[in-house]
């Protein structure tokens, strides 16, 4: 048996792990574990996605959380304040569809009289229950976030990845911020740092082979975010082995030259960078769906910094070993949050383990260039032989040029 | 609100007129065979201030671009927009309050100088070194914890100058540190692609530090005590209208302009640092040295400077003026592990706005941000929107400038290495 068939029986190991995961699994804490697996799965998506991009295309993004807020605010606007109704209210702005009403709810503010005072809570007060008012499809909701992610990757990318790495990570960090400042500040619209609700993925349950989920149970969200992990890295391995990956791995190592060799490397920056907004935006509206409130903070930087660490630590260079290291460090992260004592001082491991981690991720990224999980895939797939080869040669040739 | 249509209408008059022109002319100018390096700036501006009859004007006699094509339509620009808020917004404080106005500007410029000196330190690294440091804003906010604690905590009634100084050696010494254990990879092409490496790293310290000072310091905002009290001066001392008033935390001027006394102490401390900055860069052998490794390395290295000396001295002086400018506005502002970042990417809008690697563009980028912001936050007209947009204006001159001029005001296109190139 070679090498690479363990490492291929290992893989459909750990996919057939996680998928008997949530039956065979019967601890006390059940629910938790199964939390801190969606929210892994979401990690993976953002850490993976994020390694195509920067790994794989050189482009450094910092705004990755922000596209994944665009994604889940998407989402999340349009579940709040677009309904479908068999009769006109008469009070918001509304006009046909079908034989239908597209009903757009007005924006109110968060202060506690106003909560219910919108214009289709008292249509529905008048109506006494006489009609029945549906939301929009969550599908749909999510497919508008994804395409929000995707529109606003386009336009940022246009602008800048005409320009060196640099420009991008510094525009990306400003964004993601600007887009935190204006959710935090329009609160009539967003409800500001109160966060908006949403409905759950399975708002009235799900019936799967005979067994009826309410919306709360964790099985049915831990499949759609694991297969919606496993399609993103189908797409991502796809990617990098077809003429696309070697064109992105080409301009990554050198511009110029890839531009010589007749690759439109301002088209094909712009792609990848559209297609890594667009995972993490749908991976940030499953998630927002899941956990039911979105609230300005996930988009911070420091959920950024994060998911760079993840990526980094796992093996920047490999979009499977960041979707692995985000899910090792997920863990690792929840199991540090308990506080200790030592010596009458109380360490905050809530705070101290992020420490920890950025240490790591600076030492990683100095002495183990490739990630920490990239070289036991290597091991299998003996990739880092070629690999030393082409550094050793690049390195006696360097060596002659540079005194 | 029925006039605010009309602010409405004459930007989008502008950015049409500007789109077109910065289109058209690039065309035109291609088709000609001239220089279009600055042609899409001077189009866009004149798309802009004139509308199709400049841009008819300027396609048909197709000058040169030069500094007065460039300045006399961006003014132009810039008055329209204003002249149209005004009739837009009458009521608006500034525009009929003239000393609002002034207020306005004279503290948009004084909070410029200490923009600008923050992004000199950014720009001072990337000359030399290559490197965007994402972790400017974190040497900034360990700035301004260190002098902080310092002053107030441990002790209490040290002369607050000690303090400042305490935070920039120490500042000094954890950026050299920190460039000596992993920056150095970066030179002998023992990394392979350095400068995206060095934007991977320089994020993880101001990760590493965001978090450490977090988990020492707390979460709690902290604010220093004021540097200096001002004597309480009056001149002329009787007569109505004075010419400068001052208590103990504020200075008025002239009746009309209102400083507080942080920010005016800190403009104060800023502008001596740079002069001392600008003595040091261009009298002194070292500052020289470092100059001219960031116009050449390789030519530096002949003429018996050693780059990497050069690299250490840059990224440690880069942060210990992002700590200096903390250290000044600790006293203005109150101070948490993250306020680092608002910080961080203002100096990142003035050094692309001023040119990667300029150091006057970085001092004359910081004075036109502070100016936008000071603008932005007096003018828009819902003062609590208005302050939580103050990173969006910077975006905003960012986005316009990466648009029309990627080098910026005074980018030098072709220098050594990575740097002059876009």
């Amino acid at each position: 048996m070679t090498k690479i068939k363990v490492l291929w029986l290992i893989c459909f190991g750990i996919v057939g792990f996680f998928l008997a995961f949530p039956f065979i699994y019967g601890g006390r804490d059940y629910e938790y574990i199964m939390h801190i697996c969606i929210t892994a799965f979401f990690y993976a998506i953002l850490a993976s996605s994020w390694s195509m991009l920067a790994g794989y295309g050189g482009q450094f993004s910092f705004g990755h959380m922000g596209f994944m807020g665009l994604g889940a605010y998407g989402t999340a606007l349009f579940s709040h304040y677009f309904y479908l109704s068999p009769q006109p209210t008469g009070l918001c702005t509304e006009f046909a569809f079908g034989d239908k009403y597209f009903i757009i709810k007005n924006p109110i503010g968060v202060t506690s009289s106003t909560l219910t005072q919108d214009c289709l809570t008292k249509a529905i007060e008048n109506w006494n229950g006489s009609v029945e008012v549906t939301p929009m499809p969550i599908i749909l909701g999510i497919l508008i976030g994804a395409s929000l992610g995707a529109l606003f990757g386009l336009l940022i990318g246009m602008l800048v990845l005409r320009l060196r790495a640099a420009y991008l990570a510094l525009f990306t960090l400003g964004f993601s911020e600007i887009l935190r400042a204006t959710i935090s500040a329009e609160i009539d619209i967003t409800r500001g740092q109160a966060g908006i609700e949403l409905p759950h993925l399975f708002e009235n349950g799900v019936v799967l082979f005979g067994h009826e989920f309410t919306k709360t149970d964790k099985i049915p969200p831990y499949f759609v975010m694991f297969f919606l992990l496993l399609v993103c890295l189908a797409i991502l391995a796809w990617l990098a082995q077809s003429r696309f990956g070697l064109f992105i791995r080409a301009l990554r190592e050198d511009e110029d030259a890839a531009a010589a060799l007749g690759i439109n490397i301002v088209r094909y920056k712009v792609l990848v960078f559209v297609i890594t907004c667009t995972m993490a935006a749908l991976a940030g509206a499953v998630q927002a769906h899941y956990i039911g409130i979105i609230t300005p903070n996930n988009l911070m930087i420091m959920q950024m910094s994060l998911v760079v660490a993840m990526a980094v630590i796992g093996g920047l260079e490999n979009f499977a070993a960041a979707a692995i290291g985000a899910i090792i460090i997920e863990f690792i992260l929840e199991l540090l949050r308990n506080s200790f004592v030592i010596g009458g001082v109380e360490i905050d491991m809530t705070i101290w383990r992020l420490v920890f981690f950025g240490v790591l991720l600076m030492v990683t990224l100095r002495f183990y260039r490739n990630g920490l999980i990239t070289p036991i895939i290597h091991f299998f797939t003996r990739a880092h032989v070629a690999a030393e080869t082409v550094a050793k040669r690049t390195r006696e040739s360097s060596s002659n040029l540079i005194v | 609100m029925e006039f605010a249509s009309i602010f409405w209408w004459t930007t989008l008059w502008l950015l049409f007129w500007g789109i077109v022109g910065s289109i058209g002319t690039r065309r035109i100018y291609l088709s000609k065979d001239l220089d279009t390096s600055n042609a899409v700036l001077m189009g866009s501006l004149i798309g802009a201030s004139l509308g199709p009859i400049g841009l008819l004007i300027l396609w048909l006699k197709t000058p040169e671009a030069s500094k007065k094509f460039i300045i006399l339509p961006s003014l132009l620009t810039v008055g329209i927009l204003m002249t149209a808020f005004a009739l837009a917004d009458p009521e608006n404080n500034c525009v009929s309050n003239s000393s609002f106005v002034l207020s306005q500007i004279t503290n948009g410029l004084i909070i410029g100088i200490i923009y600008g000196l923050m992004a000199l330190g950014l720009t001072l690294i990337f000359s030399i070194l290559g490197v965007v440091s994402f972790s400017h804003g974190e040497f900034y906010m360990i700035g301004g914890m260190i002098t902080y604690y310092v002053t107030v905590v441990w002790f209490p009634g040290i002369p607050p100058v000690l303090g400042i100084m305490i935070a920039c050696v120490a500042t000094f010494i954890l950026g050299a540190v920190f460039e000596r254990l992993f920056l150095t990879p970066m030179y002998d092409g023992r990394i392979e692609r350095p400068v995206e490496y060095g934007i991977l790293v320089t994020f993880g310290l101001a990760f590493t530090l965001m978090y450490f000072v977090q988990a020492v310091a707390g979460s709690n905002p902290v604010k220093a005590k004021r540097f200096f009290d001002f004597p309480r001066i009056r001149l002329p001392s009787k007569e109505d209208p004075w010419l400068i008033k001052t208590s103990r935390g504020n200075m008025e001027l002239f009746d009309t302009i209102s400083i507080s006394n942080p920010r005016f102490i800190a403009a104060v401390i800023s502008i001596l640092v740079l002069l001392g900055l600008l003595f040091f860069l261009y009298k002194t052998w070292t500052g020289k040295a470092l100059r001219a490794v960031s116009q050449d390395r390789e030519a530096a290295a002949i003429a018996g400077i050693n780059p990497h000396r050069m690299n250490m001295l840059a990224f440690a002086m880069g942060g210990m003026i992002a700590a200096l400018s903390g250290a000044t506005l600790v006293q203005a502002f109150s101070w948490l592990p993250h306020v680092g970042l608002i910080p961080a990417m203002r100096s990142f809008v003035i050094v692309v706005l001023g040119g990667l690697g300029s150091l006057p563009g970085a001092f004359f980028g910081g004075i036109i941000i502070g100016l936008v912001e000071a603008a932005g936050t007096g003018c828009v007209p819902d003062p609590q929107k208005a302050s939580s947009y103050i990173p969006a204006y910077g975006m905003i001159v960012l986005t316009l400038t990466l648009l029309l001029r990627p080098t910026g005001l005074m980018g030098r296109r072709f220098a050594s290495g990575t740097h002059g190139k876009l």
